[in-house]
């Protein structure tokens, strides 16, 4: 009998979210990050906890799970969040006829939407654009991109999961067809060794596809970067979405004394290598400043590059990556013959939760447990509790 | 409970080297208040250091009159006089930025600090400029 | 993606290095082709990628948000996301751990006993946006809310004279802390966090070097709230001293 039930490779939001579901069902759960927890894709985003509003015109299976995620969330890591609520803003007559669409998309999948004429908007964002035709409220909020998924390695910890950090995946052990465990080194020492479990979980985002050529199955994700910007200046207290399609330096998250503006969209193969193209950062400059002014002038404070995991085609000819999927997927590879090894991925900040139940119910189920999923109710440890336990 | 997922996870930690003059001493931003606070611990070992000197000097007298003869000749070569003005330094920067420490300790002057430093200062420059005049020509 | 005619040079690194078991540190040195935009952390990530997967370093946010990459950069405490490599003007750029904090391994500190003080001062994550004060919060919202400054990164603690010498002394973020809950109690207890401070390795510990303010990255200017936790205690001993009851 393998040391654990199940071992999770890859520490971001999906890895912390699934620790704790499966923790909470009373698996004995381990989980190898190779390095700091949240360093690969999860930390750098914007902050955004998703209303999906953004995804209701064109995609609502993705919108539905923002909804219903954001109200979950809010509900077991109080305090945790910016609730501001979000604004979409527009800017140009095409802007205004989109709105239109939004408003009816939110409505078909249940987000509470609220049409504001340009005084009202500015009464309660003052620096937005003086070209404001008209805006829609929305239940978008902010949320620290780190602290939040920390209360779930918490939570996951005190209830028995043991989580490992700057500890790498060498390679994955298999037995004929079935995935036995990994083989990792620790880098804070040097030291390699192998941890045995029953069933091991890709959740490595970007890295996904390296973690499956270890075993020899193949993930459909690619690696799609992109841009954002941060100033100095809390320009906004509202979330501000621009009110198009998604496109290009569509929003502005604050996030403390600073806004965020992002993002932009291409596709690497290396999630190591992604680069920071210069007209990018441009771009959120000029295109935050279509709905804040106030970004043109603001002092640079930060830009960077952060992978998303899009599912798609691996050898899609797509250059920009937005035309993938924006759903997560869970892929259980007894399908392609290995057993013992199940990949999650996809997916967006906002719903790792359902991310993690949709995987952990994968997992109880081939170990042939019955063990319900607990943490839409379970209030989450403080993030604090992930190095001291307060009190 | 924390030390436990710790030890699981990784091993042990290398202890915090606690030495006072990388931490007292490093005006690493080169800012004054870091400045002020290393000359001040600087002039407070030096003056502590004075003092147990100073005792030491005052024990010649129960050595006699001709122990603290030879003492005074010493007394007044250049070389002493010049550690006189060190320690007049030491004890004017000491004192008056003790001044600042203990007001803005209290909460005067918080954001003020510099300009109450050399203000302090300035008055410390006239007495010292005094004091070495004094030194030399008494 | 676009490539311009971008300045790039070659910069070279020592990074202090540190493994669990070793008898002592050492530094390795690597050169990274830098350009214009190239951080610290992306530098350090491109030694991990292409030279030394083994160098172990804390990052996240990559935005001055999480605290996670606060290091000493050639001699100061930096967040190294937002450390430009040309900017700091060395040919040479020296990388090593916090001061003040136990040492995990290379780069990574033990954050543990940090929070294990910053923790007893209880203050809540989230307060009261002071900026635009002319705007007002859409129905259903009392007020606008943000997170506080602090980004719990350690540079203070690193960069305090005392905490180099002192365990016990309970550090410029924890009392910055203390001092945000009596500014802004949030059903928080203001008289326990006062209390609380009022020891010797509190507040009163502190020697004014100002070196947390100046090592913040976030702006929360810990050393001018401890001398205000300090204001507020002298009046507090006055006032008994003179029989006003608190």
């Amino acid at each position: 009998m393998a040391e654990f039930h199940a071992l999770i490779i890859g520490g971001g939001g999906t890895g912390g979210a699934l620790a704790h579901d499966l923790a909470l069902r009373g698996l004995r759960v381990t989980l190898v990050e190779r390095g700091e927890v949240t360093s690969g894709t999860t930390g750098r985003h914007h902050g955004l906890l998703h209303s999906g509003a953004r995804y209701a015109v064109k995609d609502h299976e993705s919108a539905i799970e923002c909804i219903e995620e954001n109200t979950i969330l809010r509900k077991i890591a109080p305090g945790t969040f910016e609730e501001n609520d979000g604004l979409f803003v527009a800017v140009t007559e095409e802007d205004v006829e989109y709105g239109n669409l939004l408003i009816e998309g939110c409505a078909e999948c249940d987000i509470p939407t609220e049409r504001l004429t340009p005084e009202q908007a500015w009464a309660l964002e003052p620096n937005l654009s003086p070209n404001l035709i008209m805006a829609v409220r929305v239940p978008d909020a902010t949320m620290d991109a780190m602290r939040m998924p920390l209360r779930f390695f918490a939570t996951a910890i005190k209830n028995g999961a043991v989580i490992k950090t700057y500890t790498e995946v060498l390679d994955v052990i298999k037995e004929g067809g079935t995935v036995r465990g990994v083989r990792v080194r620790d880098h804070t020492s040097g030291k390699e060794y192998e941890i045995g479990a029953d069933i091991v979980i890709n959740a490595a985002g970007p890295w996904c596809g390296r973690i499956a050529d270890m075993v020899g199955v193949e993930v459909p994700i690619r690696p799609s970067p992109g841009v954002m910007l941060a100033v100095r200046g809390r320009l906004c207290n509202m979330v501000i979405n621009r009110m198009t399609p998604a496109g290009d330096g569509d929003i502005i998250v604050p996030q403390r004394g600073l806004s965020v503006i992002g993002t932009s969209s291409w596709v690497v193969d290396d999630p190591d290598d992604l680069g920071l193209p210069e007209d990018h950062i441009q771009t959120m400059y000029s295109e935050g400043a279509m709905m804040v002014p106030l970004v043109r002038k603001a002092e640079f404070r930060a830009a960077w590059a952060a992978a998303r995991p899009l599912i798609g085609p691996r050898r899609a000819d797509a250059d920009t990556g937005r035309e993938l999927s924006r759903t997560f997927k869970c892929f259980d590879h007894a399908d392609e013959g290995v057993e013992g090894f199940v990949t999650i991925t996809g997916g967006k900040a906002t719903t790792l939760r359902g991310m993690a139940e949709a995987a952990a119910d994968v997992v109880v189920q081939k170990l042939g447990l019955d063990a319900p999923c607990r943490t839409r109710e379970v209030e989450l440890l403080p993030f604090e509790a992930y190095y001291a336990i307060p009190g | 409970m924390a030390d436990a997922r710790l030890k699981s996870e990784v091993g042990e930690r290398r202890p915090v080297d606690r030495n006072p003059i990388r931490a007292w001493f490093d005006v690493r931003r080169d800012r004054l208040g870091m400045w002020a606070f290393a000359l001040n611990r600087l002039t407070g070992l030096g003056l502590t250091l004075y003092l147990f000197i100073h005792l030491g000097v005052l024990f010649l007298l129960s050595r006699g009159p001709e122990a603290w003869d030879n003492f005074l000749q010493l007394a007044k070569s250049p070389f002493y006089l010049l550690l006189d003005v060190v320690l007049i330094f030491g004890l004017l920067f000491h004192g008056l930025n003790g001044i600042r420490v203990g007001l803005v300790g209290m909460g005067v002057a918080v954001r003020n600090h510099r300009s109450l430093f050399w203000v302090l200062i300035g008055i410390g420059a006239v007495l010292f400029a005094v004091a070495v005049y004094l030194v030399f020509t008494i | 993606m676009t490539t311009t005619d971008v300045v790039t040079k070659e910069i070279t690194f020592r990074v202090y290095r540190y493994k669990q078991g070793d008898a002592s540190p050492h530094y390795d040195t690597f050169k990274v082709p830098c350009d214009e935009w190239t951080t610290v952390l992306v530098a350090l990530q491109a030694i991990r990628r292409d030279n030394d997967p083994s160098l172990t370093l804390r990052h996240s946010c990559h935005h001055a948000s999480c605290g996670t990459c606060a290091m000493i950069i050639n001699g100061r405490e930096e967040l190294a996301c937002v450390v430009t490599v040309l900017d700091l003007g060395t040919d040479v750029v020296t990388v090593e751990p916090l001061h003040n904090i136990p040492l995990i391994s290379d780069l990574v500190v033990d954050m543990v006993p940090f929070y294990e003080v910053l923790n007893q001062a209880d203050r809540p994550y989230v307060r009261r946006s002071e900026f635009m004060p002319e705007a007002k919060p859409p129905g259903g919202i009392d007020f606008y809310t943000r997170y506080e400054n602090c980004i719990e990164c350690g540079a203070c603690v690193s960069a305090c004279p005392i905490k180099g010498t002192s365990e016990e002394y309970y550090g410029p973020a924890a009392l910055a802390a203390a001092w945000r809950v009596i500014e802004e109690p949030r059903g928080r207890d203001p008289k326990a966090a006062l209390d609380w401070v009022d020891t010797p390795d509190g507040c009163w510990r502190c020697h004014v070097a100002y070196e947390c303010t100046e090592a913040c990255p976030s702006g929360v200017e810990p050393a001018e709230k401890i001398m205000a936790l300090r204001r507020a205690l002298t009046r507090q001993k006055l006032g008994r001293l003179f029989g006003r009851r608190d």
